[in-house]
């Protein structure tokens, strides 16, 4: 039973350490639609500094430096250059996969190779260190963004940057502060789906992980607990499926296949009326000259 | 601004005056317009990226045989739905002698395009649409799946066996219908269960419907997953499960779970087509290549004997035997 609420956790954590990270860039009104791609980025590099290292925490720390790189690239177009954050996070996505699929093939070769590497180490019921650390790093986030200073100004840059830059914050800075975060839990999301839950990679294996990590956002209502809440459901619904397909009940697996985000959907519908979503929310900042 | 437009529209129709007319003209007008033979060129399109170790991975090996034996100039790229034709046409305007596509999907899209070069031949890996310059390989995969199901009947403890497959398609569909039958003739009423992700890169999804189809009771299982499939053998390595490998020869996985693999041997197949389009003996149809032919396989892991139950080994040796002599036919479904 605990090894089976486990196996669902590990599951759905890839997804979970994103939506994370992604809840405090949208609360700062940073839409970070190359999730996806550094999350891609960040399980090929994981896979390669475990295989090469033999140490998969050092190849989860790979995953992250690579994410925060393009995270970094990422704040360079939209907050230097105030570009639209949706066609740098674009480009990001396109960027990820091409780099990673023409660097997995020259290192295994043009036909490609089922590729086993050392996964996080695991303990009792089959929990891990980053496994542990998600709940930690959700409580962080929540409390960073509802119980500190920074926390406000963040969510006001996310609201209304004009007036928190009018009350002494630099928004640019706060966005990219927000930016790091979020780009650094993309790589762990993605170095989870490498080293903890499969010890293996392929080309594109995020698919489309990170752009369920954003609709998890929302899904969430932009708060830390109830995002893991709502990625841990899809996550659950998800491995039902796959139980209701193996006991072969005749439903179509399209079907099935299709249900968890059925069901995201019935409960935006449901639950999403509102004006949740921060007001300034991928809106460029310019300061008025 | 409305300046700035309007030149830019006289520039932008030039160009497509010129680029585009000269394409029109090659497509519409008579075979000569077609760039002569300057060197044998061959053309490969796959659904998925060539590197997913499974289907695609098979014809680039394929297409690099063709390149390596044959000295031809080749060339490929995936695609899917709508690109199909635009890719089957461009390799066609440029002196491409033979465009594969490594699907049932690209039957209907090479005949249609065939009709407008006569000197190219388009052949799809299955499909039933076939002209004088289109037509089909089909590889009976089913033969290879069909052993693999008495091997996993045979074998298993519990009585249950599990399928898991990447996308829904019918040819996968049919290689999981030959592995079913296999397993029910050699156990009448076993039950096999099939479970698809959608998807042929996920490997975590992959992984996950191994684990749901073996917490039911399943203790082998088969997979047409490609790129995923390390998900599977992972899976099955955890839970003290057997798993079968497919297309390509997967005894060596490190995961140390496979019995035996069900492969395609396609390398001798796409050579001997390449050398009758090349020497012009190509007449089109669908040409099917089975275990009899030499390109379907099914293989060993001399590593695992131990886990085969005694007499199992032979059994498969006298239904290969069968399969190749003609006298036992595996399902095959056409699509």
């Amino acid at each position: 039973m605990i090894e089976a609420l486990v196996g669902l956790l590990r599951f759905a954590a890839p997804v979970a350490f994103a939506a994370t990270g992604e809840t405090v860039g949208q609360r700062a009104g940073v839409i970070n639609i190359g999730l996806e791609g550094m999350m891609l980025g960040a399980a090929y590099f994981a896979m390669l500094g475990s295989l090469t290292t033999g140490s998969p925490a050092v190849g989860l720390l790979c995953g992250v430096g690579v994410a925060l790189t393009l995270g970094a690239v990422q704040a360079y177009f939209t907050l230097r250059l105030a570009v639209d954050q949706i066609v740098v996070g674009t480009a990001l996505n396109l960027f990820a996969l091409g780099l990673t699929s023409t660097l997995y093939r020259a290192r295994f070769g043009g036909s490609g190779q089922l590729i086993s590497v050392p996964r996080l180490p695991q303990f009792g019921p089959g929990l891990d260190a980053a496994l542990v650390a998600l709940p930690v790093l959700v409580v962080a986030a929540a409390w960073g963004l509802f119980r500190t200073k920074w926390g406000l100004a963040l969510r006001g840059v996310g609201e209304y940057p004009a007036a928190v830059e009018a009350a002494g914050y630099g928004v640019a800075r706060l966005r990219f502060q927000a930016t790091v975060v979020g780009s650094a839990l993309a790589g762990l999301g993605g170095g989870y789906l490498a080293l903890g839950v499969t010890g293996s990679f392929a080309e594109n294996m995020t698919a489309g992980r990170g752009f369920v990590a954003i609709a998890m956002v929302t899904f969430g209502r932009w708060r830390p607990a109830w995002v893991l809440a709502a990625c841990l459901l899809v996550g659950w619904v998800d491995s039902l499926q796959y139980e209701l397909q193996a006991r072969g009940l005749g439903i179509p697996a399209q079907i099935l296949i299709a249900l968890p985000y059925v069901l995201a959907l019935v409960v935006l519908v449901a639950v999403g009326k509102g004006t949740a979503a921060p007001a300034a929310l991928a809106v460029p900042y310019r300061r008025e000259r | 601004m409305t300046k700035g437009f309007l030149w830019f529209t006289v520039l932008a129709l030039a160009l497509v005056g010129c680029t585009g007319g000269g394409g029109g003209s090659t497509t519409t007008s008579s075979p000569a317009a077609q760039p002569a033979d300057a060197g044998f060129k061959v053309a490969l399109l796959t659904p998925g990226p060539v590197s997913d170790a499974g289907w695609s991975a098979m014809a680039y090996r394929g297409l690099q045989a063709i390149e390596k034996e044959l000295g031809a100039e080749v060339n490929n790229q995936q695609a899917t739905d709508a690109q199909i034709r635009d890719a089957m046409r461009s390799y066609a305007q440029k002196g491409y002698r033979l465009v594969i596509g490594h699907g049932f999907e690209y039957n209907g899209p090479g005949v249609e395009v065939a009709k407008d070069f006569p000197n190219t031949v388009f052949v799809s890996s299955s499909g039933a649409g076939s002209s004088a310059n289109a037509g089909a390989i089909r590889f009976g995969l089913e033969e290879g799946f069909y052993l693999a199901g008495m091997a996993a009947a045979l074998t298993s403890k519990t009585g249950r066996l599990a399928m898991i497959g990447g996308p829904d398609v019918p040819s996968i569909r049919s290689t999981f219908k030959a592995f079913k039958a296999g397993a029910e003739a050699a156990k009448p009423g076993i039950q096999v269960s099939d479970s698809f992700t959608g998807k042929n890169d996920d490997i975590a999804a992959a992984r996950q419907a191994t684990l749901a189809a073996l917490g039911q009771g399943a203790d082998v299982v088969i997979h047409q997953a490609n790129a995923a499939a390390q998900g599977v053998f992972d899976a099955a390595k955890e839970k003290g499960a057997l798993a079968f490998g497919a297309n390509l020869d997967q005894n060596d996985n490190p995961s140390g779970v496979v019995l035996a693999s069900a492969v395609i041997v396609a390398e001798p197949a796409f050579v001997a087509l390449a050398r009758s389009v090349k020497d012009g003996s190509y007449k089109g149809g669908v040409q099917l290549m089975a275990m009899k032919d030499g390109a379907i396989d099914f293989v060993w892991n001399p590593a695992l004997a131990s886990r085969v139950p005694p007499g199992v080994a032979a059994r498969i040796d006298q239904a290969k035997a069968d399969i190749k002599a003609g006298k036992l036919a595996v399902p095959m479904d056409q699509f």
